[in-house]
């Protein structure tokens, strides 16, 4: 079976996120990209899979050449091969103009595809669009929040998790399919020294001159949606409240503090 | 998977050694933790010139934000301040750690090394007659003729080869350091009175580590500065803060709160550093297959005013380097040329010389006596009341009021000159 793992190179953490408040733009600058952290989950989900089926795990990841780092990173849990797809004319680009280079850089490089994999959302942008988009440009049929999946014939059979409704379902899809991967739902396994060594060897860098996109569907020039204002929610100033006493009436202290601030609500046994 | 050297760690010393070894035609693989090399990193601010310009002169490409052109001890309490200054020729330059190492670990990599990153090395590898022949990593196993330790301060590599013992409380401090950036250069520049390229190098005794041993510093950057302190951890069961508060009420005293002020905080990090130099040195630096070099070595000299870790770093790495060149087999036999060089080099004759300066920096006196003294007396010779003092009366009066030995003080004083 042929998977496909879609990734993001994203800043490490949701703390090491800053928006220039000049440009409404993602600072970069002096924060290492690594795999958004929960591709991870995506990643260990089709590894876990492959090992069971058999076959090949590829990641495909749309960047600038700083990506890299993010794939190796991949490879290094045992992904197959990778897949950097890196031109100028790509920057600037909305989930829509991202999935359809992630689609069209599918299509020609793996085209024999079984399933495509990404994680529940990226970390530093958060709009979970991709699975869903790329799946309409490749015409295949998704399904969001999988924890567990076996493969009979040419159906898979999902199980996912919805939180808010707090059920489990399980459906069949048909193969070709897409599917997003539930957060935490997997142990991601250790980045092996003997994979990474050589990792420059499985990963390959397409331009546009290779993928021929049309430049008006690609980048910003094919982004349909734009941010055309955004105005950062100011931090709270802090409160430079001290509360000292014994630990007991610490705590007390604290409790009815944040009660008052609505941070927690009374609940009955709180004192 | 066959390498001819293997260096654990990509600090200061472990990329200086893949560098000369990579450009001697060496196949060489620095497996460093970290997300890039220097994500680790974290010092106080400066790297002394002196020995580089001898073991790698290529650092004058490197980034350099400023040369330290100022030079500041103070001694701080509460409510005084003392301060010496002096102006210095280039003799050090002020930059990120991370910049440094990165730039080193770019060139190493042009030379020709491998470094992989987000790899731990969880041992040294040895074979059945305790050669050390590789390093593993999770159930990875890599070969290579060589190993050079340079995994820096937390030695934990070397301590589970049962080279070292764990290290003990008395023989390292925390440093605790924020980075403050301002809203220009230029602002910064007009702050401490500084030229473009002009740096200061400043260091506090007393306050910042409630008068136990250790010290405050603060750098000048290129538009930010270093704040920080260092405590040594064989006093921290005396310490009454946190210490990571200390750092915040260094930022806050009024003595050093104007000139930060407005300042926004930019990074924040903490560190162990050696203070014994040689004294925590392993029982050789050199062992079948094995070289072991920087901080990992105890190859830093610490005065309680300076660090100087950098430089020694670096010359040990290249001294590793070209021990390697020369030894034609990885025998210990072979390998104790390193020890040789270290000899005849500065490295061990300089930290030789300063053995005993942790003894002395471990005695309050300094912390304590004498910050309290020295502001007291000088605040009292320079206050006109309906008295004006002699320089012996405010030294008596201070004498008196303080509870300091003028006595004590001067056979601490006439020691400490000595060793320091
Ligand atoms: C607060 C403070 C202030 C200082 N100020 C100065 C100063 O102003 N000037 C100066 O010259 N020196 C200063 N120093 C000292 C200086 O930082 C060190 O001497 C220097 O960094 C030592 O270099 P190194 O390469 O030996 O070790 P390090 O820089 O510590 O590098 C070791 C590297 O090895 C990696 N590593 C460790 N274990 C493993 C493992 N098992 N697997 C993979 N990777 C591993 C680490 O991630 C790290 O990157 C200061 C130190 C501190 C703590």
């Amino acid at each position: 079976m042929k998977f496909v793992v879609l990734t993001k190179a994203a800043v490490p953490l949701s703390s090491a996120i800053r928006i220039d408040p000049k440009t409404g733009t993602l600072v970069r600058e002096g924060v290492p990209l690594t795999a958004n952290v929960w591709d991870r989950d995506a990643v260990e989900f089709a590894l876990e899979m492959r090992d069971r089926y058999g076959g090949e795990v590829v990641a495909i990841s749309m960047a600038p050449p700083t990506g890299i780092l993010a794939l190796e990173s991949l490879i290094g849990m045992g992904v197959d091969r990778a897949i950097l797809a890196s031109d100028r004319a790509f920057a600037g680009a909305d989930t829509w103009a991202t999935a359809h280079v992630l689609a069209k850089t599918i299509e020609k490089y793996v085209p024999d595809f079984d399933l495509v994999v990404t994680g529940e959302e990226t970390i530093d942008s958060t709009t979970a669009h991709i699975g869903a988009q790329t799946a309409s440009w490749l015409g295949v049929p998704y399904l969001y929040y999988v924890y567990n999946a076996e493969v009979r014939g040419r159906t898979l059979i999902a199980k996912r998790f919805l939180e808010d409704e707090g059920v489990d379902e399980v459906y069949e899809l048909k193969m070709p399919a897409v599917i997003s991967v539930l957060r935490s739902s997997q142990i991601p396994r250790e980045v092996k020294l003997s994979r990474k060594l050589t990792a420059r060897e499985h990963l390959q860098i397409v331009d546009n001159s290779k993928l021929g996109l049309d430049q008006d569907c690609v980048g910003l020039r094919g982004s349909p949606t734009m941010v055309v204002g955004m105005s950062p929610a100011a931090y709270p100033p802090r409160k430079r409240i001290v509360i000292s006493g014994a630990p007991g009436e610490v705590a007390k202290k604290v409790a009815e503090v944040l009660r008052e601030l609505g941070v927690v609500c009374a609940v009955s046994g709180l004192q | 998977m066959k390498f001819d050297v293997a260096v654990v760690g990509g600090g200061p010393a472990g990329l200086a050694a893949a560098y000369k070894l990579a450009s001697a035609g060496f196949r060489v693989v620095v497996l460093e933790r970290g997300r890039e090399p220097g994500s680790k990193a974290m010092y106080g601010g400066r790297v002394y010139t002196h020995w580089l310009d001898k073991y790698l002169p290529e650092f004058r490409k490197a980034a350099i934000d400023r040369w330290v052109t100022r030079e500041l001890v103070t001694f701080l309490t509460e409510d005084k301040a003392v301060t010496l200054e002096t102006t210095t020729e280039r003799g050090s330059f002020v930059t990120p750690l991370v910049s440094f190492t990165s730039w080193l670990a770019r060139l190493s990599r042009d030379a020709g090394a491998q470094i992989v990153t987000e790899i731990t090395v969880d041992q040294l590898a040895r074979d059945e007659r305790g050669r050390f022949v590789g390093v593993k990593s999770g159930s990875d196993f890599l070969r290579a003729d060589y190993v050079i330790d340079a995994e820096g301060v937390n030695r934990l590599l070397l301590e589970r080869a049962g080279i070292v013992e764990r290290l003990k409380p008395e023989t390292v401090a925390v440093g605790v350091k924020e980075v403050l950036k301002f809203e220009s250069r230029k602002l910064l520049e007009e702050r401490f009175g500084l030229g473009e390229e002009e740096g200061l190098a400043w260091t506090f005794a007393g306050y910042p580590t409630e008068y136990l041993p250790g010290g405050g510093f603060l750098y000048t950057y290129r538009d930010s500065v270093a704040i920080g302190v260092v405590m040594y951890l064989k006093s921290w069961d005396k310490l009454k803060t946190p210490v990571y508060d200390l750092v915040e009420k260094l930022r806050l005293h009024p003595y050093v709160a104007p000139y930060v002020r407005g300042a926004m905080l930019l990074e924040y990090g903490a560190r162990m550093t050696p203070v014994v130099g040689i004294n925590m040195a392993p029982p050789k630096f050199h062992y079948d297959g094995l070289l072991i070099v920087g901080d990992a070595a105890g190859f830093l000299l610490h005065t309680g005013v300076l660090i100087r870790g950098v430089d020694f770093a670096v010359a040990s790495g290249v001294l590793a380097a070209e021990a390697i060149r020369e030894s034609g087999d990885p025998s210990a036999e072979a390998l104790s040329i390193y020890e040789k060089k270290l000899k005849s080099s500065f490295i061990y004759p300089q930290l030789e010389k300063f053995r005993n300066v942790d003894r002395i920096l471990g005695d309050e006196t300094l912390f304590r006596d004498l910050p309290i003294f020295a502001t007291g007396v000088v605040n009292r010779y320079f206050t006109i009341d309906d008295k004006h003092r002699t320089l012996f009366e405010a030294l008596r009066e201070t004498s008196k009021e303080t509870n300091v030995s003028l006595f004590k003080l001067l056979i601490y004083m006439a020691r400490a000159v000595r060793n320091i």
